[in-house]
């Protein structure tokens, strides 16, 4: 594959709930290798753009492409071969084990009549161990701390072997040195299985750390796109998110922080 | 010569005449039985019902035929009843198979009957699932004192008595003549207003087309719901409207407090004060099953009406 | 039942043992139905001794009165309760998966309503118009609950969508609408009044082999249908956007479920009448002792309902012989402590 083919490639893309527009004129290409961080006020639409990558909901005008392919051409099925998304918070109804709700993320591989395979329970198991949730895979979820289920959750998005992997703030209940974890974690996924990461952000200093490129959405809008230097600035942040902030350097990378 | 040969023909035939008497004499009841049975009868639900020779062992599903059966002498060979079957005493001692509806069908079955006696009504569908089993079924469903008379008349016959059932039914016509041909000198005005009610916070009374009206009416009696259809349920300004002469109360087996207690419930009706069987105390309580069972015991029923009504009582 | 070893690594998901395992569990199931149906079989107005039993069943004996109270009485209801059992059960549980709803019974999408509107009409028909119409009964009901299917399909679709709350409401919706007219219904009704109730609380009295053959095949092809989404089922317990991520497809899976679930409730309600309880607290003692996966729940919970309709049904028809006591009103009398057990246990331990 040419490395410079955009995996996700959304070109003029409007989306609105009945009356209520939420996304105008959205175009954004994603390359093999980004690790894309979609970040904004509350409102801009942040989450409504990630359900429009995932499939979740359909947009009225423009077009969403993934390898090349419209998303809209892709059965339910095979777009969950592609991609996966760990939720922000998620309710499950009953106390199933870590291990099996991990497990889940195989259901898009496993054929009806043959039943899974020794390879399914490897690879759940193998994404356990990576998001360091395996000691607690015989727990309920019901039973363990909001941190450890993001973990799970997001051992369940690498079960289910995506090509495009999608958070939705993954790092909120985390103490700090899982959140260290966590991006290292990404980042190997990045570079081993997945082929790119896109994420919403609330935490803008997380969003600069990961992302090797920001999407600064403002009003269902795209105000502005590109490395962390670029978007986080003085001028964009009072403009977008209409409040004070003291933009420094990191001490030891070269990335912009945000302090308060 | 002659004298010895006129000797032994007459011999020969008072052999003959006595043979011949002795096998009449023989078979006078088999005679007769044979000439009973097999018999196949219609009942009351359309469907023939073919007994081949005189039931042994039968069950009475509703007290009126249990009744029935009392009064025709087969209470030998009754092997069930319902739990309500309770006139007379003697039905203690039979077996009980449980409520008149649903029918316990294990019960049933387990008594092994030759004949089983339904009243129809809720029975019905359970029937048709006893007679796909092999028994035989004869519903006896009466609603006025012709059609109970019929319905004892084809029981006689289904189980072999059909001369006492032919007696016992003139014995009871004879009473019912009795009153009829009394109450035929009454005018019409001298009829008392008769209004039956039970439970007095929902008063339901019987209609036309029951059996308690018919009573009421061959006993000389104007019913004042006599104008709706069946047990209805009336509303009390009804009461006060027709102020009937004479209140009925059909109770089942209530003590003299429970009663006293209606009759007190009646008389402080409000709005009833005007009545004239509350102004007279022309209130009666009265033996239910004597009203509501088509068996033999309603024409006690038409005689005790027609004692309250001619002021007897 | 922990079915999976823990310090193990190499076998955390007991491959291939778990399979095994189940199987083990779904054999000793059907035997415990087997065991339990034939102490059934020894009650009722009368004691028929097991010897007695079995030599009746060896030689199919229908000539003696026994033999027939086994052979057309007894076996029958036995058979009758195992199937509705496992109907209300399996349904149950597929109906608390697809809803996410751990209060969700197989009457809450309004099959029931529509069949006891179905048959309290047929009854009141019978004495309006006197014909003889208690062997169509379960026609009506039938029916009935198929109009109710209708309409709850149709006030819950929105242009070829079927979202899930629009479903429950539609199926509360029809629920209370169809119990408003039953009410009239009753209230207008005179002797009627009788009938009615004894088919809304449940019986099975009328069981017999033609009816069985009628339910037989929907009920073992809905079930079969209904443990085939299992996978699918537990995807949906972690949300319908996460279920949509992993692939299904939910708004299909829904109606499916609910046309399935909804079939096999409406054949088996038609011939006994709404049996509570039942579906609402058999998938929980299912998942206690299973655990919640669907693969393995949703069978435990048809042989455990079809167990439990047993027992209840032989309390039924012995404790007051010769009366009997309508079947509703012993799970009812069994499922309510049962479930309010239940409950107490979850909150204390938040188990399953």
């Amino acid at each position: 594959m040419n490395i410079k083919e955009p995996i996700v490639s959304l070109n003029k893309v409007n989306f609105s709930y009945g009356q209520q527009s939420v996304l105008q004129d959205i175009d954004l290409s994603v390359f093999p290798g980004d690790f894309i961080g979609i970040i904004g006020p509350n409102g801009s639409g942040k989450t409504t753009l990630l359900k429009l990558i995932s499939g979740i909901l359909r947009p009225q005008s423009g077009n969403i492409q993934l390898f090349n392919q419209d998303i809209s051409m892709i059965s339910r099925k095979k777009l969950a071969k592609i991609i996966s998304v760990v939720p922000q918070d998620s309710f499950v109804t009953y106390n199933y084990k870590v291990k099996e709700i991990v497990f889940m993320g195989r259901i898009p591989y496993i054929n009806q009549w043959q039943g899974e395979t020794i390879s399914d329970y490897r690879i759940s198991r193998n994404a356990m161990k990576k998001t360091d949730s395996f000691c607690h895979a015989e727990k309920g979820i019901h039973q363990i701390s909001g941190g450890e289920m993001q973990r799970v959750y997001i051992a369940r998005a690498l079960a289910q072997s995506p090509k495009i992997l999608m958070l939705d703030e993954f790092a909120s209940h985390l103490d700090l040195n899982y959140k260290y974890e966590m991006i290292r974690i990404l980042k190997d996924t990045l570079r081993e299985e997945v082929n790119c990461i896109i994420s919403v952000f609330h935490d803008l200093n997380l969003a600069s750390f990961c992302a090797n490129r920001l999407i600064l959405l403002d009003k269902g809008k795209i105000e502005i796109s590109g490395t962390p230097q670029q978007v986080i600035n003085n001028e964009n942040i009072k403009k977008v998110y209409r409040s004070k902030a003291h933009i420094i350097q990191h001490p030891e990378l070269a990335i912009p922080q945000v302090i308060m | 010569m002659k004298m010895n040969q006129l000797k032994s023909i007459s011999i020969s035939m008072i052999k003959i005449v006595l043979v011949i008497l002795f096998f009449s004499i023989i078979n006078t009841s088999g005679f007769s039985q044979q000439n009973l049975f097999p018999v196949t009868l219609t009942d009351d639900s359309g469907a023939d019902v073919t007994l081949n020779e005189a039931p042994e062992r039968i069950i009475s599903a509703a007290p009126s035929n249990t009744e029935i059966i009392f009064a025709l002498g087969l209470e030998d060979k009754l092997v069930g009843k319902s739990e309500f079957c309770n006139f007379p005493e003697e039905t203690k001692n039979i077996e009980s198979i449980g409520k008149m509806s649903p029918l316990n069908l294990e019960k049933i079955v387990s008594l092994d009957p030759d004949l089983i006696l339904s009243y129809g009504g809720f029975q019905l569908k359970d029937i048709p699932r006893l007679r796909e089993l092999g028994f035989k079924v004869l519903v006896v469903q009466s609603e006025s004192l012709q059609e109970m008379i019929q319905g004892m008349q084809l029981i006689a016959t289904a189980c072999g008595v059909p001369q006492k059932g032919s007696d016992l039914i003139s014995r009871l016509q004879e009473r019912i003549n009795h009153i009829t041909s009394n109450i035929k000198k009454l005018s019409h005005e001298k009829q008392p207003n008769v209004f039956v009610g039970s439970n007095f916070d929902t008063i339901y009374s019987p209609g036309a087309g029951t059996l308690f009206h018919e009573l009421i009416t061959l006993a000389g009696g104007q019913n004042i719901v006599g104008h709706l259809q069946g047990w209805a349920k009336i509303n009390p300004e009804l009461v006060a409207q027709k102020e009937p002469d004479i209140i009925i109360i059909p109770s089942g087996i209530m003590n003299p407090e429970e009663i006293s207690k209606i009759k007190q419930d009646i008389i402080t009706h409000p709005g009833w004060s005007h009545v004239p069987a509350i102004k007279h105390n022309r209130i009666y309580a009265v033996n239910e099953d004597l009203f509501y069972r088509a068996g033999p015991r309603l024409v006690d029923g038409l005689e005790l009406l027609y004692e309250i009504f001619t002021g007897k009582k | 039942m922990k079915y999976l070893p823990e310090k193990n690594n190499k076998n955390l998901y007991g491959y291939p043992n778990w399979r095994y395992k189940a199987f083990f569990v779904l054999i000793f199931g059907f035997l415990s139905i087997l065991i339990v149906g034939f102490i059934g079989l020894n009650f009722g107005t009368i004691s028929i001794q097991p010897e007695k039993i079995l030599s009746i069943f060896w030689h199919h004996e229908t000539d003696n009165s026994l033999g027939l109270i086994i052979w057309e009485l007894r076996i029958p209801r036995l058979i009758m309760a195992m199937l509705t059992g496992m109907t209300l059960a399996g349904v149950g549980g597929a109906f608390q998966g697809i809803l996410r709803n751990p209060l969700a019974d197989p009457y809450i999408l309004g099959v029931s309503a529509g069949a006891a509107l179905g048959a309290c009409t047929g009854i009141a028909l019978q004495y309006t118009t006197g014909l003889y119409l208690m062997n169509f009964l379960p026609v009506f009901a039938l029916v009935g609950s198929f109009v109710s299917i209708l309409m709850v399909y149709l006030l819950s679709r929105k242009k070829s969508h079927l979202p899930m709350t629009d479903l429950l409401l539609a199926g509360v919706a029809v629920n209370f609408f169809f119990s408003a007219l039953i009410t009239l219904l009753l209230a207008v009704s005179n002797r009627e009044i009788h009938s009615m109730i004894f088919w809304l609380m449940g019986d099975l009295s009328n069981a017999n082999w033609q009816k069985i053959s009628l339910v037989t095949l929907p009920v073992f092809m809905g079930s079969f249908l209904l443990i085939f989404s299992s996978l699918e089922l537990n995807a949906m317990a972690l949300g319908e956007e996460e279920a949509l991520h992993l692939g299904i497809q939910t708004e299909k899976l829904r109606l499916k479920i609910f046309l399935i679930g909804s079939i096999m409730i409406a054949v088996v309600v038609s011939f006994t009448g709404l049996i509570g309880f039942v579906g609402l607290v058999i998938p929980h003692i299912a998942r206690l002792l299973v655990g919640p996966d669907h693969r393995i729940m949703l069978p435990v919970s048809a042989l455990i309902g079809a167990a439990f309709l047993i027992i209840c049904d032989t309390i039924a028809r012995t404790i007051l012989a010769p009366t009997e006591i309508p079947i509703g009103a012993i799970t009812a009398i069994i499922g309510a402590p049962l479930f309010i057990h239940l409950l107490k246990r979850r909150n204390d331990n938040n188990e399953y």
